[in-house]
């Protein structure tokens, strides 16, 4: 039977009830966004990756490719964002390949919510799910738990509350594609700034009815390192040598000997 | 059917025995063990705060929440001490309303004993006897259950504003805010305000605009908020300005019109 | 009365895990914090960033202190509690100054004085990695470090608090010289400690808190270094990463 394996369960519980913690799991802390605007829709989100309260990686991605025209951000556990956004993109591309049909974003929507249903939130995957099908733009939401969501804008994550804000207050029916792409980078910024689990930098994606879409990966980067004040560079020599093991490199020859052929019969394939 | 209404409602004698009244003396002439406050009642949502050039401005609902019900409609939470000090509390209300009573004493004594006109009680002093006080009590394991934001003039008489919480934990910022306001609220005020000596740089009809953008948002956002409020404005050299049954104003609920369903269907 | 439970495996998984019930009288507020003695000076420094869990509550919110007698201090945890020790050992300098005709307190006497204070709450701990900075008899730079109950040493370098875990190695290497050997000698001499001039120190320490907040949260904002000299306590501020 496909799907997660639960084999180790009981091990596992009775390992932690030994003192032994469980594996912690990269988790994108996160803000991210959507928005629609016009003639299309936009998603946006940082790039921290955190382990606990230690970043484990500055520049992330959380921007996915579901489909050519179906974008999707993920928040919460990266391994989980990550995998299940292949799996339903291998799926779409399949079903789409089957129907002879573009693929659609309620469909993506769909698939995710019927997946992670199923997993009943054991999967830590929510997601921002948007792009530009036969029927138009659309802008969804799907939470790990499997219920899903439908609005103007969007915001999921640790951010999504000073994210929100921003939102809020800045948002208004029927904005120009750069409006758009303003207030989605205006809302992960806030939530770089403000909110703990995200920062360094901003990617986006838009997506217009009718174009291909655009992932603009670092929109923008406003937390560059600034230099360091001293050279950290040691002395050669500084390491003690404990232990010298000098090997000679070896030549590998390979001969291919033809076997019960004439050596001139090998090469007329080509002729 | 209970005949004697006084009974209403409560543990019946036939079920549970009578009621022992000693659990209602726990901790002085009984031999039950005394219970602190373990989660507040009645409770007040966030308080927000900010510093302008001349003064800060603090703003906070009146809303008085029994858990999800919306008990009370008509709470003040912004307490005035003195000339122009003013203490926006948030959290439990009984605790607040406790600490409105140790907050007049110690005006009364403050003017009883030192009416000389000068020296007046200041924020500053304010916020260093809450401190105190909610430090104690959390050390005694006893807390007020509360987060609140004191705003006023330091010894120099430049504009302060300093929060402190049940912990005794305190700090202090251009923008601050309690509860759902820490989250919704400081990202708009930091905004107006990145830096935070930059306040000085900020107008009062700034600071009352990102304040009303902020009472919007937490009203849409913030399940125990509703959209009736409570404004002060402490400005130099000015009376201070309370204002009450200030409403959320350019609500707008237009973006409604266009979602259908939760993309469930084509529809 | 017994409860009738539906079997299954996550039962017992919602049974280890605790549910609080009591009031927790202790929060992390971040930062970080660290002290490095000189020849003739010592610096204490700790960025200005306080939070709890993922919120920033100030982003400028002074940890270290000049408590007097050219001593700096800091108490960097639950910001409470580091307010509280701190407040404590300002009032008892002040006391002992009014009971001494003025009289200095020295380094030494300060370090033992904090420890008195850090044990008298042995089973209600300050919960606070504490740090003290200034110069002994001597002249010389000195930091003690203590741990929340009291326990206390004199060293020539100290981390605490949320990346002390990230700066304390890099300390380790680039200030006793840890890991190092002369070169040419084919690790049989190690590269022997010396002083490092004040310059040095500062630009070592602005490294240390820029590479702590790159990697972690609760690290950020502002960098304020107390300078001690035998001409006094000196303050510098430098920005860090806002993220």
């Amino acid at each position: 039977m496909p799907g997660l394996n639960f084999d180790n369960y009981q091990r596992n519980q009775y390992l932690a009830s030994k003192g032994f913690s469980q594996a912690k799991a990269t988790s994108t802390g996160t803000t991210i966004v959507g928005c629609k605007f016009q003639n299309g829709v936009v998603i946006a989100a940082d790039t921290r990756a955190t382990a606990g309260d230690i970043v484990a990686d500055k520049n992330c991605e959380k921007l996915h490719r579901l489909a050519p025209r179906i974008w999707c951000a993920g928040a919460g556990t990266a391994a989980d964002t990550e995998m299940v956004t292949q799996l339903i993109a291998s799926n779409l591309e399949l079903h789409s390949l089957y129907e002879n049909r573009k693929p659609r974003v309620i469909t993506a929507m769909t698939l995710l919510k019927q997946h992670l249903f199923k997993y009943q939130g054991h999967l830590g995957a929510y997601l921002i799910v948007a792009g530009t099908d036969p029927t138009g733009a659309h802008l969804t939401s799907v939470q790990a738990h499997g219920s899903t969501d439908v609005g103007e804008y969007l915001s999921l994550g640790s951010g999504s509350l000073a994210a929100m804000a921003v939102l809020e207050t800045n948002w208004k029916p029927d904005m120009t594609r750069e409006e758009a792409m303003q207030l989605c980078s205006d809302a992960i910024l806030l939530g770089i700034w403000n909110d703990l689990g995200s920062g360094s930098n901003v990617d986006l994606c838009v997506m217009e009815i009718g174009k291909d879409a655009n992932l603009y990966r670092n929109y923008m980067t406003p937390n560059v390192r600034i230099a360091k004040e001293r050279s950290y560079k040691f002395a050669r020599g500084t390491t003690a040598v404990l232990q010298t093991s000098v090997r000679d490199l070896l030549d590998v020859e390979e001969t291919v000997i033809p076997f019960g052929q004439k050596d001139s019969d090998a090469m007329e394939i080509e002729a | 059917m209970e005949h004697n209404p006084f009974k209403w409602g409560r543990p019946d004698d036939a079920v549970y025995g009578a009621y022992n009244h000693q659990i209602a003396e726990a901790g002085v002439n009984s031999l039950f063990p005394k219970m602190n406050t373990q989660n507040p009642i009645i409770t007040g949502t966030s308080v927000i705060g900010i510093k302008y050039k001349d003064g800060v401005i603090l703003a906070a609902d009146n809303m008085g929440s029994y858990g999800s019900l919306m008990r009370f409609s008509n709470v003040e939470r912004l307490l005035t001490i003195g000339e122009n000090t003013v203490v926006g509390v948030s959290g439990d209300i009984s605790d607040a309303q406790q600490l409105a009573r140790y907050l007049d004493s110690l005006e009364l004594q403050e003017n009883v004993y030192d009416n000389d006109g000068e020296n007046q009680l200041k924020a500053v002093n304010v916020h260093e006897y809450l401190t105190k006080l909610l430090y104690h009590r959390r050390s005694q394991m006893n807390p007020l259950w509360n987060a609140l934001i004191v705003g006023g003039f330091d010894e120099a008489g430049e504009p302060f504003m300093k929060s402190v919480d049940l912990l005794g934990v305190s700090f202090s910022s251009s923008t601050l805010a309690t509860g759902f306001g820490a989250h919704l609220a400081v990202p708009l005020l930091r905004q107006v305000i990145p830096e935070d000596k930059k306040y000085v740089d900020v107008t009062e009809e700034q600071a009352r605009k990102v304040i009303e953008d902020c009472m919007r948002v937490l009203f849409y956002r913030d399940a125990r908020s509703m959209d009736k409020y409570s404004m002060v404005t402490i400005k130099k050299g000015q009376e201070l300005k309370f204002e009450k049954d200030l409403v959320v104003k350019d609500q707008n609920w237009r973006f409604a019109q266009n979602i259908r369903g939760y993309g469930n269907a084509q529809q | 009365m017994s409860r009738t439970t539906v079997a299954s495996e996550y039962s017992a998984e919602i049974q280890s895990t605790p549910i609080e019930h009591r009031f927790n009288p202790y929060s992390d507020n971040g930062g970080t914090v660290l002290g490095i003695a000189g020849k003739d000076f010592a610096v204490l420094a700790g960025d200005t960033r306080h939070v709890t869990g993922y919120n920033i509550n100030s982003r400028y919110e002074p940890r270290v202190f000049d408590v007097g007698d050219n001593i700096v201090m800091t108490a960097n945890g639950f910001a409470a509690d580091g307010k509280a020790l701190i407040d404590r050992f300002k009032n008892q300098i002040k006391w002992y100054k009014f009971n001494n005709g003025g009289k200095k307190l020295e380094m030494q006497s300060a370090a033992r004085y904090i420890q008195q204070l850090l044990y008298g709450k042995r089973f209600f701990p300050y919960y606070v990695s504490t740090l003290i900075a200034g110069l002994d008899e001597e002249g010389r730079g000195a930091v003690y470090s203590y741990d929340p109950v009291g326990s206390y040493e004199r060293e020539q370098c100290r981390a605490g608090g949320a990346a002390a875990s990230l700066i304390m190695p890099f300390l380790d290497n680039q200030v006793n010289f840890k890991n190092q050997f002369i070169p040419g000698t084919d690790g049989k001499e190690k590269r022997p400690f010396e002083y490092l001039s004040l310059q040095e120190v500062i630009e070592l320490v602005k490294d240390a808190f820029n590479s702590a907040a790159e990697r972690h949260i609760h690290v950020g904002d502002g960098l304020e270094i107390l300078i001690v000299t035998k001409d006094g306590v000196r303050t510098e501020y430098s920005p860090l990463k806002r993220d």
